[in-house]
């Protein structure tokens, strides 16, 4: 866009841009310095040696593939039926769902805190999944219905021609057709299962069942407010987010600009 | 029977003047069961749960709780803490989405320019999108500390007077959950906005750069103007974000000092589970869903600028075609 010919303008652009950048990596120095002050790799050990760390991990895994099983079940199913299929009123469930696009997830808590103890759903996996779920639903369908919507009619209606009903037209077209769609979904719903903190905070009660976003909270009791062994379990629970994004990039900065239009 | 004959019939014709959508006669409504149920059926449930709970006195606990009409509404009106918790998220949300736009322009024009270590520069400022808030916030308590690394490097560079304990006084303590956020957000607005330059036309350029205009000039009357739909969706996302901001603020300063930092979601919280004012709690959560309702009939309305971010974002079919030329 700028253009920059000479070698000093270009250097000044470079020095400009590597300015503006340091403060976006310093919380990040300052997270894995914080965590070896002190005793060093000490800290690592200390954190790693908690029985149950790794706990944590599997429960934010469990929790975010429930979330993206069950929003890309479900979400495919009603796109399909939006997009292609003939529903009276159609359009007024449609607003019924977009209507929900903007909920923020504090106004769930009370009713969910006592319908969750009433069935017995209270500290489990499920009193998560499912209002995390519900929630990244309205926008996953409003985003995959476009798309599918875009896909040329004359395909669906030569399927029929020859003979498929609409439930082998959703098998051999929508799920290999919607594949693009379907990985931005996946991975706005996975940031979003995997980085949710007010939902197990509440109703995740036992530590055995907690998440890696109350990993921080978890360690304040477990070391009494050392700050260094707070610090070393952050950058443990950080590291895999980063891995992943470092291994995916154009799928997550595609999909987590698919999931902001929200 | 008839319908489909005579839909055959319309086809065989070739006429298009069928309202779309009859193409299978399957019906569509089983499909979207699941949806509604799960998503809708449990929202509005929820919702019609918060409305009942939010007339009455209840510590969330007793067994039949008063039933006190609008009096939890008429409290709210009052409520100084209230209208302190909508007052920081207006100033929010006019300070994160000025300095997130600016940055993201700002930089999205600068690896727009063939710079070295473009890559680099990418990465370490959209990670921040990808890492949890909750697992960040122990990190922003201890730089923002009165002995924390900010001061440290305050006294580093000789600037040593301007440390103070930032997240300790009702001052600095907003304007410290605020560059969090901007921090934490302007990877994706850097994204959008970097996608949406790949589509400027660069013919328009070119004629900008021979009737003489500078970089400076260009950036403002050529792309500026053209980014205004990505501008425009961001508005609204950023909006609707303040509306819901809750883990930052709660987990680095609890909505302290003094309600400082106190936003709604922070304070239904407070209400709610810890000070146990059920059906006050339930009345400000409605009044945050109205809100936030309001704010999605806006988004309906800015819904044509919205599919025009979906292209820059590469996401429709089209879209991705469009991206990928542009590289």
């Amino acid at each position: 866009m700028f253009e920059v010919r000479r070698w000093w303008s270009k250097g000044l652009l470079q020095l400009l841009a590597t300015v503006l950048v340091l403060p976006y990596l310093f919380p990040l120095i300052a997270m894995v310095q914080g965590s070896f002050a002190g005793a060093g790799w000490a800290n690592y050990r200390d954190v790693l040696a908690v029985p149950g760390f790794f706990r944590f991990f599997l429960n934010s895994a469990i929790i975010s593939a429930g979330v993206i099983v069950l929003v890309y079940a479900v979400t495919m199913l009603a796109a399909y039926g939006f997009a292609k299929l003939h529903i009276r009123f159609r359009e007024v469930y449609f607003w019924m769902l977009l209507a929900c696009l903007t909920l923020p997830e504090v106004v769930l808590l009370t009713p969910l805190f006592v319908t969750t103890q009433a069935l017995g759903l209270f500290n489990t996996y499920a009193a998560v999944i499912l209002p995390l779920a519900a929630l990244q639903i309205p926008f996953a369908v409003l985003l995959t219905r476009n798309f599918i919507n875009g896909l040329p009619d004359e395909m669906f209606e030569a399927a029929r021609v020859d003979g498929a009903n609409s439930v082998r037209g959703f098998f051999a077209l929508i799920v290999p057709l919607t594949r693009p769609i379907a990985a931005a979904v996946l991975i706005f719903t996975l940031i979003g299962a995997w980085n949710d903190y007010l939902m197990p905070l509440v109703f995740l009660q036992s530590q055995d069942m907690q998440t890696i976003t109350l990993v921080p909270q978890f360690f304040v009791g477990e070391f009494s407010n050392d700050q260094t062994k707070i610090l070393a379990s952050a950058v443990l629970t950080a590291i895999p987010e980063i891995v992943a994004y470092l291994c995916l990039q154009g799928m997550f900065e595609r999909g987590l600009a698919a999931g902001a239009i929200k | 029977m008839t319908v489909s004959t005579q839909e055959r019939l319309t086809r065989a014709v070739g006429s298009s003047s069928r309202p779309r959508g009859r193409r299978l006669q399957a019906p569509g409504l089983p499909w979207i069961l699941p949806a509604l149920v799960l998503s809708a059926g449990l929202i509005y449930y929820c919702i019609g749960y918060t409305g009942y709970i939010s007339t009455l006195n209840w510590d969330g606990a007793s067994p039949d709780p008063e039933s006190i009409a609008l009096r939890n509404y008429a409290n709210i009106a009052n409520d100084p803490v209230f209208w302190g918790a909508i007052w920081h998220t207006v100033i929010f949300f006019i300070v994160t989405f000025t300095f997130q736009t600016a940055l993201g322009v700002l930089f999205a024009v600068i690896m727009h320019s063939r710079i070295k270590l473009a890559v680099v520069y990418k990465v370490i400022i959209f990670v921040p999108v990808v890492l949890a808030p909750a697992i960040m916030a122990p990190v922003f308590r201890q730089i923002f500390a009165a002995d924390g690394q900010l001061n440290q490097v305050l006294h580093f560079i000789g600037l040593g007077f301007l440390a103070q304990p930032w997240i300790g006084q009702s001052s600095t303590a907003l304007p410290v959950i605020m560059v969090i956020t901007i921090w934490q957000w302007t990877g994706l607005t850097f994204v959008l906005y970097y996608a949406a330059m790949s589509q400027v036309d660069q013919s328009l350029i070119e004629a900008a750069r021979i009737d003489g205009a500078g970089n400076i000039r260009t950036l403002t009357s050529i792309i500026w103007p053209t980014l205004r739909g990505t501008t425009l969706a961001l508005g609204i996302l950023s909006a609707i974000g303040a509306l819901k901001t809750f883990d930052i603020p709660w987990l680095v300063t609890i909505g302290g000092p003094n309600n400082a930092t106190q936003f709604l979601g922070t304070y239904i919280y407070q209400m709610t589970i810890q000070l146990a004012h059920v059906g006050y709690g339930a009345a400000l959560s409605i009044i945050l869903l109205v809100i936030a309702l309001a704010m999605a009939i806006l988004l309906q309305v800015f819904g044509r600028e919205r599919t025009g971010l979906e292209r820059t974002a590469g996401i429709g079919r089209r879209g991705r075609r469009q991206k990928t030329g542009a590289r």
